[in-house]
């Protein structure tokens, strides 16, 4: 059998402690890809707009949308950050569609990270809105007790965070790979559609609404 | 006492990792009860007021997403026992 996970292509500067995995190279792919599109889509506005600038507007308002009634007033202001988990996701989701490319989250490091950087945000953003005093004390509420679980709890949050979206992507592609090994022809066009597509889509969306959630929760504290 | 062979104890760590991963799975009745619930029960959220339908299928997605973790921590066992005690 095949060794699973991400494969080491080459090594950085020839060095064996910097390895590059294939999940890194489609990573930066989906980056370039994503500067382009949004250059393309903003390199000429127009009062009404047109063709890809019209599909970047839906984009912010609707990720807009999803801000505002969560965290009400910093809507403009964390949209950088929401937006950029909605777009590297949802497109490191929809390459898997492409035959023979590795999607970069199928593998837990990239969306271990992405889980600790959502973990490290909400902590910042709980501490600058009740102050660190206040956030700590926060978790020794409603009784004092319950400290130590409610910072167990607060410890699980990235890890199932990332482990969700790393278990959905690696069960779609483990599965496709089994079909494709018993029935190359047809039948896996509709589970590409389904694991890649809608799954990809679906799981792109939750990871973004939990990030709002975590961070919504860590300010209401 | 019985002494086994090295070739036969790794057959038997081979095959209770699979057996161990094919129970692992068991798991994965519990969150399909918990998200079929969710679906249901936004199902007749909608019908009851169908102008709230935007509302109610982004708190049913983060639900099931929410209820989806026991699976996925069952289905990670199951890959690790396969792939990295199995082989």
């Amino acid at each position: 059998m095949m060794d699973p996970g991400p494969q080491v292509v080459t090594y950085l500067f020839g060095n064996e402690m910097l390895p590059i995995t294939d999940t890194l190279i489609w990573a930066w792919v989906v980056c370039i890809a994503l500067i382009i599109i949004a250059w393309a889509a903003t390199k000429n506005m127009q009062e009404v707009p047109t063709g890809l600038q019209n599909g970047a507007e839906f984009f912010v308002t609707a990720i807009l949308d999803q801000i505002e009634p969560m965290i009400p007033g910093h809507g403009r202001r964390l949209l950088p950050f929401i937006g950029t988990i909605f777009a590297f996701i949802g497109l490191s989701n929809l390459v898997g569609f492409i035959p023979a490319v590795q999607n970069p989250t199928a593998d837990l490091n990239t969306t271990l990270g992405l889980g600790l950087v959502v973990f490290l945000i909400s902590h910042y953003e709980g501490m600058k809105e009740n102050g660190v005093l206040g956030y700590i004390k926060g978790f020794a509420e409603p009784v004092f007790i319950l400290f130590p679980l409610n910072v167990v709890s607060e410890l699980a949050k990235p890890i199932s965070h990332s482990f969700r979206l790393f278990g959905n992507m690696v069960g779609g592609g483990i599965i496709i790979t089994l079909i494709y090994q018993a029935a190359p022809w047809v039948m896996p066009v509709p589970l590409h559609a389904w694991f890649d597509l809608f799954v990809g889509a679906v799981q792109a969306l939750i990871f973004g609404m939990i990030a709002i959630a975590y961070i919504a929760v860590a300010r209401d504290n | 006492m019985v002494e086994f062979s090295p070739e036969v104890i790794d057959t038997i760590i081979t095959a209770a990792a699979l057996l161990g991963a094919g129970f692992a799975m068991i798991a994965g009745i519990g969150p399909g009860i918990g998200q079929g619930y969710a679906a249901g029960k936004a199902v007749e959220s909608v019908a009851r007021q169908p102008e709230a339908r935007g509302n109610i299928i982004t708190t049913m997605l983060l639900g099931q997403a929410v209820a989806e973790s026991t699976g996925i921590y069952s289905l990670v066992i199951a890959i690790v026992l396969i792939f990295t005690i199995a082989v």
